[in-house]
This record gives structure tokens, C-alpha cells and sequence, in this order.
């Protein structure tokens, strides 16, 4: 059940939250629409859910033209970042919400929500309310109540947005796995770079309102179509005028040490530079540098073993080397 | 904060002499006197043929106020809460209107309006009674009572904000499904307050039924009246306090029932965390992916769900 979306646009007064916006989203794949906040990423996901309404374009999933419809009749499932729990009800009843609502006989409706209570691990708090839950439990909760109705596409909106790391961590993970089983065509909302390289077969970049680039997270990673996409996928740097990520730059205590490469396509030179700070960040350690010749502030990240190895201290002369840059798309 | 002793002690006095002279004390002495030559006289007080009237009067302009304050209340709720209009800051204001305007001046407005020469007093000479009659009385009672539902329902409507109806829509739920399931049950404790206010202003108003009563007991002599009139015209000071005690009776009937209702909802609430909280063991099973979409046909499950039944 592919998703279509031509020409989408959509203005709050002066500001375009969505500008001349077209996606093609595949069958079965799991798509995440990533970019910081007001890029529109959640104004477009609406869009397809019918919940906004576009100035002017086209949504088509399962090439029927729903532009028009009510989010009632576009046969989708929606999850909502704090949850949108019916509080009133309990967690069975909300999971049956939908199917109630489509007058399906009993049986089937009990049948439906207790295999889907298994699946979202909630059989045993299947009789209390919203309230009583976690923040965890109530989005697994609010998730099987959109799969109850057996939508064509699955839309997220920032769903994990609320919640904290750990949790965050276990249900990307527990997502990726019901969609590798499911796999209904699924499009998720997200501003953080790792949960969109976590789970998505495909990423698009939004940034003010338009598509960066589309593609798979590799893609996107290492040959970014500008600037933006670099830097909103990871940290960059400069070294010598070209974009490097700081896991690219090779350290040495001479210039031979930090050149071990020999592919002279890559030769952006060698900086002398002065260490001003050493940081551990667990397994890796973020070496903070200032270019000897330009001034330039820049940071490397070097393994945690490199660093025991190298002892580099704050004040010292070492050798940088950028292994690989950045190949900008079309630059 | 920790509060000095005597600080505490204090603020407590303060505030329970405070309530104490200002509500206990006249609700109090109304009581006593009411009964104060015994049960007996006080029933023969209440079931004068004026009496039961004036009560069942009061009654039935509750039972009409409080069901078109609802819906208008309701609508004009969601209109203030979700609407995007031009006029919407002149309708805020309007529904205050009657907290601002002395009720007295409502009457007067009515009478203005409805009465002899007014604008539709041509109504009257088909003989068709508004003022000094029964439809005027539910009038007045309906504009001072207003702005209770709406202005108790709105701030919860922005509170619960509109989420939950979207999640309601996505699942295929039509705008009127969405309200009965999903926006009404979420606003009914504002509802409910407001209706107990309406209630009880509808029982109580004075100021501008007086003004729109013909004041006949039997007609349009509502149970607030008829204390007023007993004291004032026929001087019967016990017949009034008698009156004044059914009237509060009622009131109270209304909140207790309310309060009833709510604690019935409320434990159905902690019922099902008691259910659950009972079992501390509860260990959150492992979350495990669903096994492929063919377990997702509905059919199947009812087949072998219904297999072992029919074996029973």
C-alpha cells in the first residue's frame, strides 16, 4: 500500500510549513520523515492522515486519490506523540475502540484485541485505565489499538518523542521487530537522527518546509546531497575547507602516523593542530582540537583504545588527517 | 513549609469561626425553627396546596432549564474551546453577560421585551401568557443561568485538547460517534458541575423570577417565592422556614445525587487498579514481535475460538 504525496503545500500566514512537497513512499517499508522541529515533518504525516488539510496537493495511498476524504474513510492507523489515550476507557476497550466502531461481531472483536494485547505485551493490564500505565505501556498501547483495525499504512507521529532513553531504546527496537513481521507500510515522525538510522528501510530529510533528500540511511549517511543532510545525520567538521565527520579523522603524534592511507583522492593535507580537551564518551573519546595554521576550532573522535594508546593530553602538538570526506551529491 | 504551631492553630480557628457564623449559624437557626413546633406542623406547612404547587413548579423549570442550558452550554462550549470565528471575543462576553448584569435588570428587560408593548407582546394579545405567566418565568430562570455549563465545560474542552477525537476520527469514528464516545465522557465532571449549579441558581433565583411572576400561588409562585411571600405578605414566619427547608432539601437531593454518580464512576476506576495492584507479582512479560500478518485474520481466531465451545 504505497503512499503518494505531489505538490504538497501548506502555509500557517507567512510561514510555509510545507513548500511544493512530493514522496513517493514504498510498499511495506518502514519511512521515517526526519528533521528538526518546524521543518514540516509533522504537518506532511497530518496531511496523509487527513487530519490537516493541504492548500493545495495531492495524497494518494493505494493509488486512490484521498486528498479529499476524511481521515475517517483513508484507512490508516495513527500514533500520536503523548499517546491520545481515551482515559475514560480501559486499556481493552481502547484497543477495541475501532473495531466497535466498524460493529464487528463480538467474537471476533475479543479475539482481535487478545491477540494484540500479546503482542504489545499488556494482557495482564488489559483491565486498567490510561492512567495507571507508563508512558512505554500506554504507546504500546495506543500502537495496538491502530493495528486493530488492520490500517493500510501505519503513521507515527514523533511516537517515542515523550519517553525516556532506555524505553525509547527498547521500543525502536520492539517496532523494527513488529515490522519485519507485519510489515505494513509505515511512516514514522522523528527529530532524532539515531532512532531514524535505527529502524528506517528509508529516511527523508525535511528542512523549512521541503524534502532534502530521500533515501536509505547509508545513502543519506555517507554521500548526504548538502550540508544539511551532513550535519542533521551526524556531526561534521571542517578540515581545510572540506566536510568531515570527526569518526573520519585519523591522529598521530608525527605526520607519518596520521597518514597511514595512501588513496590520494583523499588528500586534504595534514594539520598541525593543539589538543585543548580530552573528553571519554564511554567507548569513544572526542578529542577537541584548534588548527595550528588557521585558528579553526574542530573536534576528532577517536576509539577509547586509540586514546589509551596515544595518552594525547591538553596542550599537546599532534598530526590530524581526514581519511575520508564527505562526498557531497552533485558537488 | 514547615508552619509554626501556633500559626496553624490560628488559621484553622480563623477560618472554621468564619464559616461557622457566615454559613452553619443561618442555616442552622432556619433549621431550628422550622422544626421547632415539631415534625408535624412542619409537613402540614409543606403540603399546603400552595406548597406542593410552588414545588412542583420550581421542579418543572429545572427539568426544562437544565436539559437547553446542556445543549446550548455544550455547543457554545466547543464553539469558544475549538471554533476559529469572527465574533468569537464578542460571544465570551456575551455568556458572561448574565454574572454581570443584576438579574433584577434581566427581569426588566423581559418585561420590556415580552410584556405589554414590547417588541413581542404581540404574542400576549393571542393569548398566549409571558409575562406573569409560566413561560416567563422559565425565561428568566434560563438567562441567569446561562453561562454555568459553558463556562464549566470550556476549560475542560482546552484542557483535554483535541488528540484524543483525532485518534477517535483516524479509527473511523463519524463526528457524532466521536462526541458521544470520546469528547462527552471526557467532559463530563465539568458537565456535571455545571449542572449542579444550574440546578441550584434555577431553584434559588429570586430577583429576576419576582419581577416576571404574577406571584399567585398555583401559577407562577415558584417555591423561592412562596418562602419570600409568607414572610413578607402573610407574615407567617414558620410557613417560610418550612418552605426554606424543602427548598434546601431539594438542593442537597440534587448534590447528593450527583455525588453519587461520580463515586460510582470513581470506583469503577480504583476497582481496576485494585485488580491489578493486588497482584504486586506481575512481571511485564518480554515484548514480542507478532508472528506474520496471517495471524492477523480475524477469521481464524474465531474459528478456533468457537471450535472449543461447540465441543462443551
Amino acid at each position: 500500500m504505497s503512499i503518494k504525496v505531489i505538490g504538497a503545500n501548506k502555509r500557517y500566514g507567512d510561514f510555509a510549513a510545507l513548500d511544493d512537497v512530493s514522496i513517493d513512499i514504498p510498499d511495506g517499508q518502514l519511512t521515517s520523515l526526519l528533521g528538526p522541529s518546524g521543518s514540516g515533518k509533522s504537518t506532511l504525516l497530518r496531511a496523509i492522515a487527513g487530519l490537516d488539510t493541504l492548500d493545495s496537493g495531492t495524497v494518494i495511498i493505494n493509488d486512490t486519490d484521498v486528498s479529499k476524504k476524511s481521515p475517517q474513510k483513508r484507512d490508516i492507523g495513527f500514533v500520536f506523540q503523548h499517546y491520545a489515550a481515551f482515559k475514560h476507557l480501559t486499556v481493552r476497550e481502547n484497543i477495541a475502540f475501532g473495531l466497535k466502531i466498524r460493529k464487528r461481531p463480538k467474537k471476533e472483536v475479543d479475539a482481535k484485541v487478545d491477540q494484540l494485547l500479546e503482542v504489545v505485551g499488556l494482557t495482564v493490564f488489559q483491565k486498567r485505565f490510561p492512567a495507571q500505565l507508563s508512558g512505554g505501556q500506554r504507546q504500546r498501547m495506543a500502537l495496538a489499538r491502530a493495528l486493530a483495525v488492520d490500517p493500510k499504512v501505519l503513521l507515527l507521529d514523533e511516537p517515542f518523542g515523550a519517553l525516556d532513553a532506555k524505553v525509547r531504546d527498547d521500543l525502536r527496537r520492539w517496532l523494527r521487530r513488529l515490522h519485519d513481521e507485519v510489515h505494513v507500510t509505515t511512516v514514522l515522525v522523528t527529530h532524532d537522527q539515531q532512532e531514524a538510522l535505527d529502524v528506517s528501510d528509508r529516511i527523508a530529510v525535511l528542512n523549512k518546509g521541503r524534502i532534502e533528500q530521500v533515501g536509505t540511511p547509508d545513502d543519506l549517511y555517507d554521500r548526504p546531497a548538502n550540508e544539511f543532510v551532513a550535519s542533521f545525520l551526524g556531526s561534521t567538521v571542517r578540515l581545510n575547507g572540506e566536510l568531515v565527520r570527526p569518526h573520519d579523522i585519523r591522529i598521530g603524534r608525527t605526520p607519518e602516523m596520521a597518514s597511514p592511507t595512501t588513496d590520494p583522492n583523499l588528500d586534504v593535507g595534514i594539520i598541525r593542530a593543539t589538543v585543548q580537551r580530552v573528553v571519554n564518551l564511554g567507548f569513544e573519546t572526542r578529542v577537541e582540537l584548534v588548527s595550528a595554521s588557521t585558528g579553526e576550532e574542530f573536534a576528532a573522535q577517536i576509539t577509547r583504545g586509540d586514546q589509551n594508546a596515544l595518552n594525547l593530553q591538553p596542550g599537546e602538538t599532534v598530526y590530524a588527517r581526514a581519511t575520508k570526506v564527505a562526498a557531497l551529491d552533485g558537488v | 513549609m514547615k508552619v509554626s504551631r501556633l500559626t496553624r492553630y490560628g488559621l484553622r480557628t480563623v477560618a472554621l469561626v468564619y464559616l461557622f457564623v457566615l454559613l452553619i449559624v443561618p442555616v442552622g437557626t432556619i433549621f431550628y425553627r422550622s422544626f421547632e413546633h415539631g415534625i408535624v406542623q412542619f409537613w402540614e406547612w409543606i403540603t399546603t396546596p400552595a406548597a406542593i404547587s410552588a414545588l412542583q413548579l420550581s421542579l418543572l423549570i429545572v427539568v426544562i432549564v437544565v436539559p437547553l442550558n446542556v445543549i446550548f452550554g455544550v455547543i457554545t462550549a466547543l464553539a469558544l474551546a475549538r471554533g476559529r470565528f469572527p465574533g468569537k471575543g464578542l460571544l465570551q462576553a456575551v455568556v458572561d453577560l448574565p454574572f454581570a448584569v443584576s438579574p433584577v435588570v434581566a427581569g426588566v428587560a423581559l418585561i420590556l421585551l415580552w410584556g405589554y408593548g414590547g417588541w413581542f407582546g404581540g404574542i400576549e394579545s393571542l393569548g398566549f401568557r409571558i409575562i406573569f405567566g409560566f413561560p416567563g418565568l422559565v425565561l428568566a430562570t434560563l438567562f441567569v443561568t446561562l453561562p454555568f455549563v459553558a463556562r464549566e465545560v470550556e476549560p475542560v474542552l482546552r484542557e483535554i485538547g483535541t488528540e484524543q477525537e483525532e485518534a477517535a476520527a483516524t479509527l473511523g469514528a463519524s463526528s457524532w460517534q466521536v462526541f458521544w464516545r470520546v469528547t462527552l465522557p471526557a467532559i463530563r465532571w465539568g458537565l456535571t458541575y455545571g449542572i449542579v449549579l444550574t440546578v441550584a441558581r434555577a431553584l434559588g433565583e429570586y430577583g429576576a423570577v419576582t419581577m416576571v411572576s404574577s406571584n399567585f400561588p398555583g401559577v407562577s409562585q415558584t417555591l423561592t417565592l412562596l418562602v419570600n411571600s409568607r414572610y413578607t405578605d402573610d407574615y407567617n414566619e414558620f410557613g417560610a422556614y418550612a418552605a426554606a427547608t424543602l427548598l434546601m432539601f431539594v438542593a442537597i437531593l440534587v448534590l447528593v445525587a450527583m455525588s453519587l454518580i461520580e463515586r460510582r464512576a470513581k470506583s469503577r476506576l480504583a476497582e481496576a487498579s485494585e485488580s491489578t495492584s493486588g497482584e504486586v507479582e506481575i512481571v511485564e512479560p518480554e515484548l514480542t514481535p507478532p508472528h506474520g500478518p496471517e495471524s492477523v485474520d480475524a477469521k481464524q481466531i474465531v474459528h478456533s475460538h468457537a471450535h472449543p465451545k461447540e465441543g462443551e
